[in-house]
């Protein structure tokens, strides 16, 4: 599904990411941990094609991603506010998206409803610009605008910081059946080591660029994660 | 003083600000335009004397400024209103610490006073003074209508601030053009002078000693309606914002549905433009500068030099282009993520883009069609000059808007916010405005002026005929920029 070959990343003379090769195949739930700076945006960023390889590419179901427009249709992502239009309301917002992805207003008053329970009253119909919005209510906007589009590939950077318990689990829940459902692929980063287990089904440690584990996901694995990262 | 220390404080805020050295070149270039403006205030100042000798002859030149001062006061209001910012100051820091909330008030409310704009009108004012006040009157009345002026601006500044927290919608601006307009029709009219009113009161202000009283009085006053203000709005939040509303939200643009994606991402590049301040204030100053036409169509020497009439035909027929557009790429700043990883196409958001400068160049070229009374050879200018904007101008300011590579935070402040702004925006016009100018001014010694806009008519028609390869160059030109766009926009100052 996602292939990585030879990806480089050179910030001035320093090498911010090196993966010589990496495959994600389709309907695997991928897990992105390590500490900061370790180039986990860098890839992610790599990968929707927002700063430039210094060397090697990416691949979206064989096709470059690279200066190409073609792999948006089957991507659905949220790394932070920039990819959101917060001079809209959730609604203009939602239903904009949805327009680039040929739904119809059908299809996402269902999205959105299947989403209620994870927006949790605050967001729909309250008439107010998402830059009004809390950090929280703001990701969990930017979350359900990468799902409109029912994408092969859904990349989310750090979906659990900044939401409340309740919707850590809900989102949790949430990308779980996802999975089982839908076959999704799905690129998570996170700093919580419980989380990311219990979603993702592979774990890959980013070590200053590097990749320094790549783990299947089983029993020991959050116990081998915090020994990774206890100082 | 801890008054001084929060100016101290505010003076490093400025210094030290990222941009400021970063965009030093854009600041140098400000000072210029300063210095060009104190240059020609200066000499409005020393000719002013003489123009109001030879205006009247019954009356002397102060009384006639004097009577002329209410309609500055109310223009001046209405300007302060549109342009001036409302003061504020990082709040949470200072919240915190013991500081009295009288200080913190009172700052907020006097450091306008201080800004260096208020004081370019004593260009005018102190030479006027000195030639001619004290010629009729003696010194004393000449510093006596010296400080008449300033205290007058921090009347009209406490006032505009007032207003502005208090009703904080533009609506105010169109009831301020519409008094002015009322009391000019009725002064025009010769029902009810204004003029006379406001000259025997300036003037009785003005020669006596304690008139200098009465009008600190009114400085008070509005200093006053101020505290008033924050009495009654008591926590600090509301220092910063103006009361919301919620107006806005409600603009339908449904009906650029119709157009598929490309009409969407229009609607949403309008609702940018209507919902942040800084644009907002751009669209209402494109309104004044509609009436442009009017300072050249009027004057005989413009009516021969073409090219320069032509400079002016471009300006206004293509007036919002101008405004907008080297900025509509760096205006999605904010959001470029956005639009890159949904499934926009590059060549949908550009042509998304072109069909908007497109409507923009349509309505300022109906909106300036009453500009056609001035003759045949106006028409015959806007026609050419519009064809032109429309096939060549739209697409040289998208393909050279990708060097706005600086992120444009649009939600901070409003008018003359040069954030964002570098010296290459400058350089971005030079071409899209002058070039066309120099093209006829070069061919008007070899072919009638009409040949010229035929040229210029032609080429525009060419660049509509062959916009899919413009539009194709300029979707080249964004993926080679792309990484430095989104690079760029990335980072905050």
């Amino acid at each position: 599904m996602i292939q990585v070959t030879n990806l480089q990343k050179i910030y001035n003379g320093i090498t911010v990411l090196d993966i010589p090769e990496l495959n994600i195949s389709q309907g695997e739930s991928f897990g992105l941990v390590g500490n900061n700076g370790a180039g986990k945006t860098t890839f992610f960023r790599l990968i929707l094609d927002l700063i430039e390889a210094s060397q090697g590419g990416v691949t979206i179901e064989n096709e470059k991603v690279m200066r190409n427009d073609d792999w948006k249709i089957k991507v659905g992502s949220f790394l932070d506010e920039g990819f959101l239009i917060d001079f809209l309301t959730p609604e203009e917002y939602f239903a904009f998206v949805g327009k680039l992805y040929n739904k119809s207003e059908g299809d996402i008053s269902t999205s959105l409803e299947s989403l209620k329970d994870f927006f949790n009253t605050e967001i729909l119909g309250s008439k107010k610009l998402i830059r009004d919005f809390s950090k929280g209510n703001q990701k969990k906007i930017g979350i359900a605008a990468a799902l409109l589009g029912d994408p092969k590939v859904l990349i989310l950077d750090e979906p659990f910081t900044a939401l409340d318990p309740s919707s850590q689990i809900r989102l949790k829940r949430f990308l779980n059946e996802l999975q089982e459902n839908q076959k999704i692929t799905m690129l998570i980063s996170s700093h919580d080591l419980n989380h990311v287990t219990e979603v993702c089904k592979r774990i890959v440690i980013l070590e200053k660029g590097h990749i320094v584990k790549d783990l299947k996901t089983d029993r020991d694995t959050l116990k081998e994660l915090e020994n990774y990262f206890a100082v | 003083m801890i008054v001084f220390d929060l100016v101290k404080q505010e003076w490093k805020k400025g210094f030290r600000s990222q941009g400021f050295y970063k965009n030093l070149a854009v600041n140098i270039l400000l000072v210029f335009l300063s210095l060009y403006f104190a240059g020609l205030l200066l000499l409005i100042g020393f000719s002013l004397d003489n123009i109001l000798e030879e205006a009247d002859k019954t009356l002397n030149p102060m009384e006639l400024f004097n009577g002329a001062l209410i309609y500055i006061l109310l223009a001046g209001l209405t300007i302060r209103f549109f342009l001036q910012q409302l003061n504020t100051i990082n709040l949470p820091p200072y919240q915190v610490l013991p500081l009295k909330r009288s200080l913190l008030v009172n700052f907020l409310l006097i450091k306008p006073l201080f800004s260096p704009v208020n004081y370019f009108q004593l260009f005018v004012v102190v030479p006027f003074a000195i030639q001619s006040v004290s010629g009729y009157y003696g010194n004393a009345v000449a510093v006596r209508f010296v400080l008449l002026c300033i205290m007058l601006m921090w009347f009209n500044s406490l006032m505009a601030s007032f207003l502005k927290r208090k009703f904080g919608s533009s609506l105010f601006i169109i009831v301020g053009i519409l008094i002015i307009a009322a009391i000019s029709a009725l002064e025009f009219f010769k029902i009810f002078s204004f003029f006379n009113v406001s000259k025997l009161i300036f003037t009785y202000i003005t020669l006596r000693p304690f008139g200098l009283v009465l009008l600190l009085l009114a400085v008070a006053g509005a200093y006053l309606l101020n505290r008033l203000f924050f009495a009654q709005n008591f926590y600090p939040e509301k220092f910063n914002e103006k009361i919301k509303s919620e107006n806005n939200i409600k603009a339908n643009l449904s009906f650029l549905n119709r157009f598929g994606i490309i009409g969407e991402i229009i609607s949403v590049e309008l609702k940018l433009i209507l919902r942040h301040k800084r644009t907002k204030s751009i669209l209402y100053m494109s309104g004044f500068f509609l009436l442009y036409g009017l300072i050249f169509y009027t004057q005989d020497v413009y009516l021969h030099n073409n090219s320069f009439l032509f400079f002016v035909a471009m300006f206004v027929t293509g007036l919002l282009m101008f405004m907008f557009g080297q900025w509509v790429i760096s205006w999605d700043s904010s959001h470029f993520d956005s639009i890159m990883t949904k499934n926009i196409s590059v060549r949908t958001y550009l042509n998304a883009n072109y069909y908007m400068l497109i409507a923009f160049n349509l309505l300022c070229f109906v909106l300036t069609t009453p500009y056609f009374l001035f003759g045949p050879i106006i028409i015959k200018m806007h026609i050419a000059a519009f064809i032109f904007n429309t096939g060549i101008n739209t697409f040289l300011f998208m393909f050279l808007s990708t060097y706005n590579t600086k992120r444009i935070d649009l939600s901070k402040s409003s008018a003359m916010n040069y954030q964002g702004t570098t010296f290459k925006s400058f350089l971005i016009v030079i071409p899209v405005m002058f070039l066309p100018m120099l093209i006829v001014g070069a061919l008007s010694p070899f072919l009638s002026i009409s040949a010229i806009l035929w040229i210029l008519t032609g080429l525009g028609l060419s660049g509509l005929l062959f916009r899919r390869q413009l539009l194709t160059l300029c979707v080249n030109q964004f993926n080679n920029r792309k990484y430095k766009l989104a690079e760029g926009f990335r980072q905050a100052d």
